[in-house]
């Protein structure tokens, strides 16, 4: 058995790599990662999941639900990281996959894949507290600056975390992006990793918080029709039935991180396309309480004032 | 986790716990104090919120069916706590949105030809101090604790009025001293209202706890907000009902709303970054104080 095939089976089990086997590993997925196209090429079929957020015993459900990579050709709209309480492990085990069959599993970036956001959502704390030092945080967040912005699926779907952007009306815009580098605060990268469908405007719309845009179902039509694509799938927000259509199916949001932060209950889904795209969506539950390490679900009492 | 309630202190204190699901709670000296914790609102419901609340936007997790109950028995009177008459207050109150610090540069962003600017308030900061209510149906005397469920479930149908609960301004404060006395928990409870991330710039969080002793019930309603980079409020509501053989109980209630930029944190000399203020209790003192009130309850029968 392989080095790499040992740390996946390691992993596997929840067991975090060592601070010398994550650099090694993140060496080697750069080099594959820094090929990939800002839209990357995916053939079908293909099994398209959203956000998991650390959540590594629900994303051993998803396996369960999906089928073990590399039998089953999986494409990862990103989220990897923070909020649940193993994004080390989530994070180290796709990578690790990626770099073992990476003909066989793609990752794209979520706007989570940042410094800036990892510093204040727990995937920062995570690597200090397993770790005790933010070495593996700095070759993971490194690595994060390579993941693909998007995928395109045997030319028909586009695959993004957000959404779209105001500048990009065609993939070639996207193409020319350089995107190795922090997520910025504002632009065309920005926007694809951020922004939201939004269902009372058509066409553009700017959020309350003075940054993130909002797009309406005309902005999508167009895009689609620019593209010659038959629908967007995203992921990023957070939805109660596990996925969800948008604008006359022109856009769906998958999520997959059920009873997110172990506490709202909601289901959670994956889009299998067979080899002529047709869809199902595989609904989830959270892995059940005694398989996983995660606190009791109720706290326990303290003296607060 | 979960520490075990001594049954001898159950008994000693008169108290009998219960729990169905995702309902739990205690009955002790003519109260029933219950929780319930359950999913997020699904889609469906979404939409229905949306329409009654005549709005477009709810936070991202709405816990609509979480409630904490508190009902003294003899009375009816029923102070509880519930995302949909908070949501109320967020949309009376109204305010206007906080900028995020990006916001300065998305100004010189090119606009989309077509932009609606939405105006909301996002972070759905709430007055909200808790809701309550009369319930005069005699039958509520009735101890078996499935039908008084039932008739809260229905409370609206029934009889039920507000005009004869008069919350009055008083000088006395929540005995904090006695409550940090470490006296046995009997039941503890905390219940999510509803949560918002803000889209990753920050946290907006109600969620109201509940600890009920031998001697009394004490419970902090919170509303926490951080907008990283920008804004950290917070504002609390604080009950105590100590249990007594009159049969007029009285409830303290004190509200105290604290707030501050992050720009007069720091010139206060505290860290900048967002991660530093992730629990509102270690960081409560440095915000300072801009409205506190306390009020008083006398439960008549």
């Amino acid at each position: 058995m392989s080095d790499l095939d040992r740390q996946i089976e390691q992993l596997k089990k929840c067991e975090p790599l060592k601070e010398s086997e994550v650099k090694a590993l993140c060496l080697k997925a750069m080099e594959i990662l820094v090929e990939e196209s800002n839209v990357q090429r995916v053939d079908a079929p293909v099994t398209i999941c959203g956000d998991i957020h650390g959540q590594f015993y629900d994303m051993k459900e998803l396996f369960k639900v999906g089928g073990d990579c590399p039998k089953t050709n999986y494409l990862f709209l990103g989220d990897f990281v923070d909020r649940g309480f193993y994004s080390v492990e989530t994070f180290l085990l796709l990578l690790a996959l990626k770099v073992r069959y990476p003909d066989r599993i793609t990752l794209i970036r979520g706007n989570h894949e940042s410094r800036q956001i990892t510093q204040v959502y727990g995937f920062y704390d995570e690597c200090l507290r397993k770790y005790g030092s933010v070495n593996v945080w700095r070759y993971c967040t490194d690595i994060f600056d390579y993941l693909s912005l998007s995928a395109l699926i045997e030319n028909r779907i586009f695959s993004v975390h957000g959404g779209l952007s105001p500048p990009i009306s065609t993939l070639d815009q996207i193409r020319t992006i350089d995107r190795k580098q922090e997520v910025p605060h504002d632009g065309a990268m920005c926007d694809l990793l951020w922004s939201d469908p939004e269902d009372i405007v058509d066409g553009w719309s700017l959020s309350p918080r003075g940054a993130g845009f909002l797009f309406g179902g005309s902005v999508v039509t167009s895009f689609n029709h620019s593209n010659n694509i038959d629908y967007i799938c995203r992921a990023h927000q957070l939805v109660m039935e596990g996925y969800k259509w948008m604008f006359n199916n022109q856009i769906v949001t998958v999520w997959s991180a059920p009873n997110y932060c172990y506490r709202c209950g909601n289901v959670a889904a994956i889009l299998e396309l067979d080899g002529n795209l047709n869809k199902q969506f595989r609904v989830f539950d959270a892995a059940p309480q005694e398989s996983r390490g995660a606190p009791a679900k109720k706290p326990a009492p303290d003296y607060f004032l | 986790m979960a520490v075990e309630i001594d049954d001898k202190d159950l008994k000693a204190a008169g108290a009998e716990l219960f729990a169905d699901g995702g309902n739990r709670g205690v009955r002790i000296h003519g109260w029933l104090i219950e929780s319930r914790t359950h999913s997020i609102l699904n889609s469906a419901a979404i939409q229905e919120w949306e329409h009654k609340l005549d709005t477009n936007h709810l936070p991202e997790m709405v816990f609509g069916e979480n409630t904490l109950i508190l009902k003294h028995l003899s009375s009816g009177t029923k102070i509880h706590f519930n995302a949909f008459d908070a949501l109320c207050g967020w949309k009376q109150e109204a305010l206007p949105p906080v900028e995020v610090p990006a916001a300065a540069k998305w100004k010189f962003r090119s606009k989309p030809s077509q932009q609606v600017i939405l105006d909301y308030d996002y972070t759905f900061t709430t007055p909200y101090c808790g809701s309550c209510t009369v319930e005069n149906d005699k039958d509520m005397l009735h101890s078996d604790r499935r039908y008084s469920i039932f008739v809260w479930q229905n409370a609206k149908e029934t009889s039920e009025k507000t005009s004869n609960i008069l919350w009055q301004d008083c000088k006395e404060q929540i005995d904090l001293v006695a409550l940090a006395s470490k006296e046995p928990i009997l039941f503890y409870d905390e219940v999510v209202l509803y949560e918002d991330e803000l889209a990753d710039n920050g946290v907006s969080l109600l969620t109201v706890k509940v600890r009920v002793m031998p001697s009394s019930w004490f419970l902090l309603l919170r509303f926490w907000l951080r907008v990283d980079g920008v804004l950290i409020r917070l504002r609390e509501t604080r009950m105590h009902c100590v249990f007594g053989g009159s049969t007029n109980p009285i409830i303290l209630r004190e509200t105290c709303w604290r707030e501050s930029t992050f720009e007069a944190l720091s010139a206060k000399g505290y860290p900048f970054d967002a991660a530093t203020y992730n629990d509102p209790s270690i960081i409560s003192q440095r915000l300072p104080i801009i409205m506190h009130r306390a009020q008083k309850l006398v439960i008549s029968s």
